[in-house]
């Protein structure tokens, strides 16, 4: 064998390989979630006895079943009111502090960036015990509004830098010209730079979308009576109420993470680049 | 008039932002610091103990089996996902057409609930009606016994495996994005001194990537101590405190015996480490160069 020939087979074997190990890691990747859905259409007996591979036949009344029981209407309407007035909040001061940091020139402009910067570091941890306990003195422990308060702060650092990063990417001048044409500031912002940056404002949505969803902490925390749980507590209350069907387990967890999991896969590359923006640059 | 117009807008433009931050997460923080200063319940009367929360830190059993718990679940994630992703990404990274597609497999266990992903993994992990009755139905009477999740010897590692799912995938994404920066025309210099592949890796790759790998290194770092959902929701500690870790430990200070001062005291301790690692992260890459502004 000339040389050149052994070093295609050995470049053919090498690929072959990492191609099996790259297909076997999407496999460990896709294969619990798929497989909880194939089992959201199975029955419970089914379930227990063969809780991996395809139902031998399938079982469509999980879905309904689970979905009143579960009170999931009430818990998609919290999630959702919740996420939206997150979203709604945070979009309008987050970019209104992203373009203040990023096109207005002031004293404290250093002083701010370097604010949002260390923010981002702090745990949760270090001011959930403080929060929990002046709410309950307000009485906001067990609304809506404790959740929409913290989701909101919260979610203010991340994307604030995440916008400005966005943001500075905007060509000054355009604000200028708008400027010079007798725009003020705000005008200048809501008319010039927001159409620009629309997609940027889409990112940061999907994003606060995503992480309300998700959230845990907080909503276990603040949240104990069931008609305001959230979508992801109320499965973690019903997954432990019905420990024991397993069908109903599986079916929950496709209601609870199907809008999430849909809009992955619409805006994957929205995803990725904003939830790991922030770690390679700055 | 006109000037003192213009000073006053960028500040009307970022006050509600910080407003709401502070009020919620900021000066909260601050009376935490303050409170582990206290002997509190969150409701009646504060106490000034002093450091005496923190000299019964020291002396709390628990407190030590968390901090070793931490330590080990460092020890699991600043090696298994990291080496892995750090695998695929280099091997994702030769690929052409297909790099979006694994890209985006990869990173679906990063984007769902840590809640549902820990109960899903609490099914299969069941010891009943999970894969141990594959095991069983396979002949694998040793595997299908194991209780993944009731055994104090394996809790805390079937814990970090789910972690892991949903963790590895994120850290791949991490450094393929960074791959993709490395500047091309240092790959093709190293072709025409004649590397191989390794030593492309070894003098392209990872000197290409490495404020990448020092930020993961540091925040694996970091997240190990603060980490509590997947815990919290698949063991919440137990059995027999084996999967007891700093944060649960904290959550039930706070939340279920109202020791509201001594569980600030912890969150200090917790996050003084967190703190001081974040700024050493951010002091290395600044050295290395990495622009923050």
């Amino acid at each position: 064998m000339s040389n050149g020939v052994r070093n295609k087979t050995k470049y053919r074997i090498s690929s072959v390989v990492t191609m099996v190990f790259l297909i076997l890691m999407v496999l460990f990747a896709a294969v619990p979630l798929l497989q909880v859905l194939l089992n959201s259409f199975k029955t419970d007996r089914e379930c227990k006895t063969s809780p991996l591979g395809l139902p031998t036949e399938w079982a469509f009344n999980n879905y309904g079943e689970t979905w009143q029981i579960g009170g999931y209407a009430t818990a998609y309407f919290n999630s959702l009111l919740t996420a939206f007035v997150v979203i709604a909040v945070v979009l309008v001061v987050v970019g209104l502090g992203a373009y203040a940091l990023t096109k207005l020139q002031f004293k404290l402009r250093g002083f701010f960036t370097a604010y949002f910067f260390v923010a981002i570091s702090l745990p949760s941890f270090l001011y959930i015990v403080p929060d929990y306990f002046v709410m309950n003195k307000l009485g906001l422990v067990d609304t809506r509004w404790s959740l929409m308060i913290v989701y909101t702060a919260i979610q203010i650092p991340f994307n604030m830098l995440l916008l400005r990063t966005f943001l500075a990417g905007i060509p000054r001048e355009l604000e200028e010209a708008a400027k010079i044409d007798g725009c003020n500031e705000l005008n200048s912002l809501l008319r010039i730079t927001l159409p620009i940056a629309k997609p940027m404002f889409l990112t940061v949505a999907i994003l606060v979308f995503v992480n309300v969803w998700n959230e845990f902490l907080w909503s276990n925390t603040f949240i104990t009576r069931e008609e305001l749980k959230l979508v992801a507590t109320r499965y973690v209350r019903f997954t432990g109420e019905y420990g024991m069907n397993m069908a109903r387990i599986y079916t929950a967890s496709v209601i609870t993470i199907a809008p999430v999991v849909i809009l992955y896969l619409f805006f994957s590359r929205r995803f990725i680049e904003g939830m790991t923006s922030g770690s390679v640059k700055g | 008039m006109k000037i003192k117009k213009q000073n006053i807008i960028p500040y009307l433009f970022i006050l509600p932002a910080f407003v709401i931050h502070a009020c919620i997460v900021t000066v909260p923080a601050f009376s935490t610091l303050i409170m582990s200063l206290f002997d509190w319940n969150g409701m009646g009367n504060a106490k000034f103990i002093g450091m005496d929360n923190f000299k019964e830190i020291f002396r709390d059993p628990l407190v030590k089996l968390s901090v070793i718990h931490n330590i080990e679940w460092l020890l699991v994630f600043i090696t298994i996902p990291l080496i892995l992703g750090f695998v695929v990404a280099i091997l994702v990274s030769r690929l052409r057409r297909s790099q979006m597609f694994f890209r985006t497999v990869y990173f679906i266990p990063y984007v769902i609930s840590a809640a549902v992903a820990g109960r899903i993994w609490m099914a299969y992990m069941n010891p009943y009606y999970g894969v141990n009755q594959v095991f069983g139905q396979m002949g694998w009477e040793k595997l299908a016994k194991t209780l993944w999740l009731g055994n104090p010897k394996i809790a805390l590692f079937a814990v970090a495996f789910v972690d892991n799912w949903h963790w590895w995938g994120f850290i791949m994404v991490l450094f393929l994005g960074a791959l993709q920066q490395v500047d091309s025309t240092l790959y093709e210099a190293a072709r025409v001194d004649g590397a191989n592949r390794f030593q492309e890796l070894l003098h392209v790759s990872i000197p290409g990537i490495r404020q990448t790998i020092a930020f993961v290194l540091i925040m694996t770092i970091m997240w190990s101590f603060l980490t509590f959902d997947y815990v919290y929701i698949m063991t919440n500690g137990g059995p027999a405190n084996a999967t007891e870790i700093m944060a649960t430990y904290i959550y039930k200070n706070a939340f279920v015996k109202y020791r509201a001062g001594y569980a600030n005291a912890l969150c200090v301790i917790q996050s003084g480490i967190c703190i001081i690692l974040y700024f050493l992260q951010k002091y290395i890459s600044k050295k290395g160069g990495m622009e923050d502004e």
